[in-house]
């Protein structure tokens, strides 16, 4: 409609949305939203859980009616009219499991019509994108997570819309394949294909050319990211310091700061004015005596601005304090709490875990990372007890072998993958259960309850239905119901996966409370900036640990250099040096481009501003940086897959 | 003791909560045994009526009418047409347009006046054996009674040059009257012939058997598609106090089908209750037992909902067919007779009907009861071991 | 048509991959069908029952032989102080015969005499049998005891059993339940695969398309009537083998009126999956409504007449009563197309119902999602 915007958006529209309103009963999902979207760009809708994102899609998608609104157009027409043209990608998977990756590609590629040559041709080409040409021959049901997507969205593609909808494509999926699926959209909408993507990973998001903010069925701030970032009107401290847990409580109570979030290794501190505010940030910690490593400022993060702006809307997650009803008793930190000595499992011929040895100590978070079908939920369920180890010796709260005692299982909790409340009970229903069969005392019950009610933030629903709970908040009950009984081993599997920032923080100021009293912690998570926090990590890839140690120590046995780049255009920058060096030494982080290089600082700096310069691509800025555990994470995975030698389940 | 017993409960409400909640649980338990029983008892009828018979009457006399006329007498015939020739008849006979015909040749009624035996042909559709075996029963009957009518009614001229003097039949020197042997016929316990009494209390045991394998399995393997059983698996409860925990609130609830099932046998067929209702109701519960059983046997072979109810295919109709609750177990082929001996349903069938319809008790029923009794044992501790080998 | 090509492919793919469904779908058909037509007879015999003998004469006992010469009955044994009665209530015997106190006298004194046959009800239908059986055995005594031969009698009925003279009740049997057993499998595997998008959610995907709702449709239903069409022939096959069944009537009138009835019964699946978004709950409303009501509302064990008029009705809704017809019609009495000519217009009619109904929903869905 209107062709130059303020802000520079000179292409011509391809969604326009005014008023839109969506109602399911009394609930109103979508209140009142305008969008307009771009040819070519890449639209972020980002939001917490049950912001209304998913309506938005549905209705764009054309296989929903919206309530009512002023203009819903899709290149100028109805979205059910625009269906031709518009890709859609559901949240579930929506590929048949039991047909192949040719199937599936084939059986979509006739209900648009195609020819059985541009079928042919086309899913061949999005599969080589993609790397999978290999597995045409296999069921999609045996892909891993990542492929999975990867082929839903070649079904999408294959008959070349001119619309993308893309409704959280790349949750529960690794980093390294989130990097891969976002290279592909870029490359994508290079091409003039505009793509709506929701996403609950804020680093992805900075990829996006704009972004909405959805929250409780309206959109609160829209822009580019830059646009967004800069509204708070704050600037950013990169804070590394000794004790970051005390640092973080120390640093909240300053006047001058605005907020303090903790993020990986460091603490992100807003403040209005990056001087004042370090100032006041290294007295404050110089009077509690906390040894500060480096201050550094910096423009906020996407996630900085969302976490900020969601406290601001929804207060921030103050847990109670945890109702404890007994002393710890495994005081021996000598003690092992969880032990594997090599434990190898089988299926079939299939090695999923190939002789793993662990030792974790009551008091340590134990990180184990790894990309989708790496074997990390086999390890659990073989550790807990719930799988047989086709080799091997494991060692449990002090019980050796397979056979797991009441007694031992008294003292575990285990929070699973798959959602692990009863669905058709109520919250309170749900609490009542597992505080009954672990036998927690009548007295303290109520109690407990009421403290899980109000970590999750739910205080009052307690008759509501747990099946009828958006995911983010399912976790927050299941995570307390799983330590309702005070157990002394843990088990955390992906407990934060499509929990927003705000809640995952709170999940992890619990974690570690609770290993501060001497409670071992085993978890798994896809955000690595989170693994940041354990004491231990492990990194899985194909059934083994190929590196292990603290944080530090892993990102120390790291060869090489890490350099963050800013750049105008990130995207071509790192086409370009994937072209000239191996894969995966680069790669994109937000709005930067993190390059591995070998030779040192300075002279390595230079090169690659050179070596982008002579390519017509500016670099505003270049350094060399710590590396973040996600960098070694990508680093790791990539290496030891080598060329051609996929993850698989 | 009184953790472990804490901990019982905790699950036990879990399961009843879970259960109270599941509309279609309660729904399942209600609806498909009444209309199963109604459905069966109203359907499953082969009493013969209104049998379409079709006439070719070439003899067109007094005689013949009156031969036409006892057989439609009879509230089991109805004649539906009148034909010129045999091969006309046999064209709809063919076509299923008639259940039967009779052939009435030209000299009927001369043979009759002459005191000569006359031949009639009576034409059967044996395409539906029962019937037609009752059909040519009744027809025998008609014209049996219809040859004492003649025979008294016709003073004899002469005395029987008698083949009676067989070594069989004494012999018995001339009379005017005739000896004559009359069936009395009494029908015990359903004097009335309603097959729905047969039907209705043989059905109940199948239906108790197939709620409790269905409901059982459902609930089984829910858990498993969910995932939560893990979490179950993880806690500190004892496997047996899992199993028995999910079991008994199912219990509970299907021993109610006992007291539904035979109130609508009661209501809306006028099924008696002649022996003991505590009885019956133990029985029942033993089937509903076996029943769980065998889908919580069910539930350890399968991953998902759809798997346990396909899997049901297997197992229940012959459970069903092999219980003599719809046809008499007699009719079976010899080999397979022995076999009903290992079905559950076909032992409460006999304690069904002797409780119900006959009056017996115990003293009578003693060995179907143990045989039940048995099963449900055996049945029992095979599922719950298969379901703790897999839990463990 | 690419699009429907293109969907009943896939199901095609699908049922192949699946090791379940494809035994669900060839397997159990046939082991149904031969279940059913072995073990649901109603032709009894050796029936046991037992005699008292009060009267203990040569002419009582050649009663009791006469009753000993019928294929209906065999004989047990009475213990000596027990009462006839007993047996019945123990299942020992299914009927008794009493004869009573001076049976031989009377006969020679030329009088009437009686005897009592007690019959167990409980099963009404061989109590009936039971009955007709121990009726004739008397008369045809009485009959020869007052010297009157048979063919002496004034009326001598010869009865002749056509089109299944050897009354095996299979041939009755087999073919309703080839029938019935068509009127449950296809319609139960049209029904899982159309539950199965909407549960598994896949079925967004073809929305987002634009495939129409009718081409969705007919895909599936072509792809089932074609796995229908192979279980109709291996059930044939079988029953032929098995019951010694074979086409007798027109060949032409079975296989339209087939294609007829399988149309209608995938329809009538694909509607319950379309109307039933969850697996388990639209096996139950097959088996239920499908099953059931062709099981027991068809005719296919009890002739249609003896339904109680007030539901009798109901079976004029159920395609499997007119496929019965046509069964018994071509396979057992060898008719041809006089009777059939209207069923493949009714059956196509009750199919077209249901396929309209599933259209009607899917379009339906299509737009509110």
């Amino acid at each position: 409609m209107n062709p130059t915007e303020p802000n520079g958006r000179s292409k011509e529209s391809a969604i326009r949305v005014r008023g839109l309103v969506k109602h399911y009963g009394k609930t109103q999902a979508v209140r009142g939203i305008d969008l307009d979207i771009g040819v070519g760009e890449i639209y972020g809708l980002i939001g917490p859980d049950g912001a209304g994102k998913t309506s938005v899609f549905q209705i764009l998608g054309g296989v929903m009616p919206e309530t009512s609104s002023v203009e819903t157009a899709m290149l100028g027409k109805p979205p059910r009219e625009a269906r031709n043209y518009t890709g859609y990608l559901t949240q579930t998977f929506s590929l048949y499991q039991d047909l192949t990756v040719r199937e599936n590609l084939r059986y979509m590629g006739d209900l648009r019509l195609l020819s059985k040559h541009d079928i042919e041709e086309r899913g061949m080409h999005y599969l080589r994108l993609f790397d999978m040409d290999r597995f045409t021959e296999r069921l999609a049901g045996r892909l891993s997570g990542g492929m999975k997507q990867k082929l839903a969205l070649a079904c999408a593609l294959i008959a070349e819309p001119r619309i993308l909808l893309l409704d959280e494509p790349t949750t529960g999926v690794d980093p390294v394949s989130r990097r891969e699926f976002w290279d592909t959209l870029a490359s994508l909408s290079s091409e003039g294909m505009t793509i709506v993507v929701a996403t609950p990973y804020l680093d992805e998001a900075e990829r996006c050319t704009h972004l909405s903010l959805m929250f409780n069925g309206t959109i609160i701030r829209t822009g580019t990211p830059k646009e967004l970032k800069s509204s708070l009107g704050l600037k950013r401290l990169e804070v590394r310091a000794s004790d970051l847990g005390r640092a973080e409580s120390v640093l909240q109570d300053e006047p001058a700061i605005e907020d303090v979030q903790r993020f990986g290794d460091r603490l992100d501190v807003m403040v209005r004015d990056s001087e004042n505010g370090t100032v006041a940030a290294r007295n404050a910690l110089g009077k509690q005596n906390i040894a500060i490593g480096q201050i550094r400022t910096g423009d906020p993060t996407l996630e900085n601005t969302f976490v900020s702006l969601l406290r601001d809307l929804e207060g921030d997650h103050h847990s109670p304090p945890f109702p404890r009803s007994r002393e710890f008793q495994e005081r021996s930190a000598d003690a092992v709490a969880i032990g594997a000595e090599g434990v190898s499992k089988y299926f079939g011929d299939f090695a999923a875990v190939k002789g793993i040895d662990l030792t974790i100590r009551y008091g340590e978070i134990y990180g184990l990372l790894g990309a989708n079908g790496a074997g990390k939920t086999t390890t659990i369920k073989m550790l807990c007890g719930l799988l047989e180890p086709t080799d091997g010796l494991i060692e449990l709260a002090g019980e050796r072998g397979r056979a797991r005692s009441q007694f031992v299982r008294q003292r575990l909790g285990y929070m699973s993958q798959k959602f692990s409340l009863y669905d058709d009970l109520t919250i309170e229903e749900n609490l009542d259960f597992f505080a009954g069969v672990y036998g927690v005392p009548r007295t303290e019950r109520e109690k407990k309850k009421k403290w899980v009610m109000e970590f999750s933030g739910l205080q009052g629903q307690e008759k509501m239905l747990t099946g009828e709970l958006p995911g983010g908040w399912k976790q927050r009950v299941a995570f307390g119901s799983a330590i309702l009984h005070e157990p002394s081993v843990l088990f955390l599997d992906e407990p934060t996966s499509g929990v927003d920032p705000l809640a995952r923080r709170a999940f992890w100021r619990m974690i570690n409370e609770l290993a501060d009293r001497g409670v071992a912690v085993l978890v798994t998570t896809h955000y690595l900036e989170e693994a940041e926090q354990c004491n231990r990590l492990g990194f899985m890839v194909a059934g083994e640990v190929v590196a292990e140690g603290t944080p530090t120590s892993v990102k120390a046995a790291q060869s090489g250099h890490l350099i963050s780049i800013v750049t105008d255009r990130p995207q071509a920058a790192s086409n370009f040096l994937k072209s000239v060096m191996d894969p995966w030494r680069v790669s994109i982080f937000g709005d930067r481009l993190h390059v591995v290089i070998e030779e040192d600082g300075v002279r390595g700096v230079d090169g690659l501003k050179k070596l982008l310069a002579d390519n017509g691509i500016e670099v505003y800025g270049a350094s060399e940086e710590t590396r973040s555990l996600e960098d070694v994470f990508i680093a790791v995975v990539e290496q030891r897959r080598g060329p051609g030698d996929r993850l698989e389940e | 003791m009184f953790v472990e017993l804490g901990r019982w409960l905790a699950l036990f409400v879990k399961e009843l909560r879970q259960i109270g909640r599941n509309r279609r649980l309660i729904v399942m338990l209600i609806i498909p045994p009444t209309v199963n029983l109604v459905l069966f008892g109203f359907a499953l009828n082969p009493t013969v009526t209104n049998l379409r018979l079709g006439v070719v009457d070439n003899s067109s006399s007094a005689e013949s009418r009156e031969l036409v006329t006892a057989f439609t007498e009879s509230l089991a015939f109805k004649v539906t047409g009148y034909y010129l020739s045999e091969s006309e008849m046999s064209e709809d006979l063919s076509e299923g347009k008639l259940n039967a015909g009779i052939v009435i040749p030209s000299d009927y009624a001369d043979k009759r006046t002459r005191g000569e035996s006359a031949n009639i042909q009576l034409l059967v559709d044996a395409v539906d054996s029962n019937t037609a075996t009752i059909a040519a029963g009744y027809a025998g009957r008609i014209v049996a009674s219809l040859n004492q009518t003649i025979v008294a009614s016709t003073p004899r001229k002469s005395p029987q040059a008698a083949p009676g003097g067989s070594a069989q039949t004494p012999s018995v020197p001339p009379r005017a009257s005739r000896a004559s042997i009359t069936p009395r016929v009494a029908l015990l316990y359903n004097p009335a012939l309603l097959n729905s009494w047969f039907i209705v209390t043989g059905l109940i045991g199948a239906l108790l058997v197939l709620q409790g394998s269905i409901v059982a399995a459902a609930s089984m393997v829910r858990e498993k598609e969910v995932g939560t059983i893990e979490q179950l698996l993880m806690t500190p409860a004892e496997a047996g106090a899992i199993i028995t925990a999910k079991i008994a609130p199912i219990f509970l609830l299907l021993t109610a089908d006992i007291g539904l099932s035979l109130t609508v046998a009661r209501i809306v067929f006028g099924v008696p209750v002649r022996g003991s209702l505590l009885l019956f109701v133990v029985s029942g519960s033993l089937c509903v037992l076996s029943g769980i059983g065998i889908g919580t046997m069910i539930a350890t072979f399968v991953n998902s909902q759809q798997q346990a109810q396909l899997m049901s295919f297997f197992v229940n109709p012959p459970l069903i067919l092999l219980s003599g609750a719809m046809t008499p177990i007699e009719a079976m082929p010899q080999w397979i007779q022995p076999l009903t001996l290992l079905n559950p349903v076909r032992h409460f069938g006999v304690i069904s009907r002797g409780i119900l319809l006959k009056g017996t008790g115990m003293d009578v029923l003693y060995p179907n009861f143990l045989a039940l009794l048995g099963f449900c044992i055996l049945l029992v501790s095979i599922s719950a071991w298969r379901f703790r080998r897999q839990l463990r | 048509m690419r699009r429907v090509v293109a969907q009943a492919r896939k199901e095609l793919t699908q049922v192949m991959r699946d090791r379940l469904t494809l035994a669900l779908a060839l397997v159990l058909p046939l082991a149904l069908l031969a279940l059913n037509g072995t073990a649901i007879s109603l032709s009894v015999t050796d029936l046991p029952i037992v005699v008292q003998d009060l009267d203990a004469t040569a002419s009582s006992r050649s009663l009791v032989e006469a009753f000993r010469g019928s294929l209906t009955f065999r004989i047990v044994e009475l213990k000596p102080d027990e009462q006839p009665e007993e047996a019945l209530l123990e299942n020992r015997a299914r009927a008794a015969i009493v004869i009573p106190r001076g049976f031989e006298r009377d006969l020679l004194r030329r009088e009437s005499t009686e005897t009592q046959v007690l019959i167990d009800a409980s099963d009404a239908n061989t109590a009936n049998v039971m009955r007709g059986a121990a009726t004739a055995v008397i008369q045809k005594f009485s009959a020869s005891v007052s010297g009157v031969a048979a063919s002496g009698l004034p009326i001598n009925l010869e009865t002749r059993l056509w089109f299944n003279p050897g009354r095996q009740s299979d041939k009755y049997i087999a073919p309703s339940m080839l029938a019935v057993g068509l009127a449950l499998f296809p319609p139960l595997l049209a029904a899982l695969a159309m539950s199965r998008e909407g549960e598994q959610k896949t079925i967004m995907q073809v929305y987002v398309s634009s495939i129409t709702a009718g081409e969705y449709l007919l895909g599936k239903v072509a792809a089932y009537f074609l796995i229908a069409l192979a279980e109709w022939f291996l059930s044939l096959l079988l029953s032929f083998a098995m019951f010694g069944l074979s086409v007798r009537g027109d060949p032409s009138a079975l296989f339209v009126c087939t294609v007829a009835y399988l149309f209608t019964n995938v329809c009538f699946g694909a509607m319950v999956g379309v109307r039933i978004p969850n697996q388990a709950a639209a096996i139950q409303a097959v088996q239920i409504v499908g099953f059931l009501l062709s099981y027991l509302l068809s005719g296919a064990i009890f002739p249609l007449s003896n339904i109680p008029v007030q539901i009798r009705w109901i079976s004029n809704l159920i395609p499997a009563r007119y496929y019965i017809d046509v069964v018994r019609d071509t396979l057992v009495r060898g008719s041809g197309w006089e009777g059939l000519w209207l069923t493949p217009f009714i059956l196509s009619g009750i199919g077209l119902f249901f396929f309209l109904m599933a259209w009607m929903r899917i379009r339906r869905m299509q737009i509110e999602a």
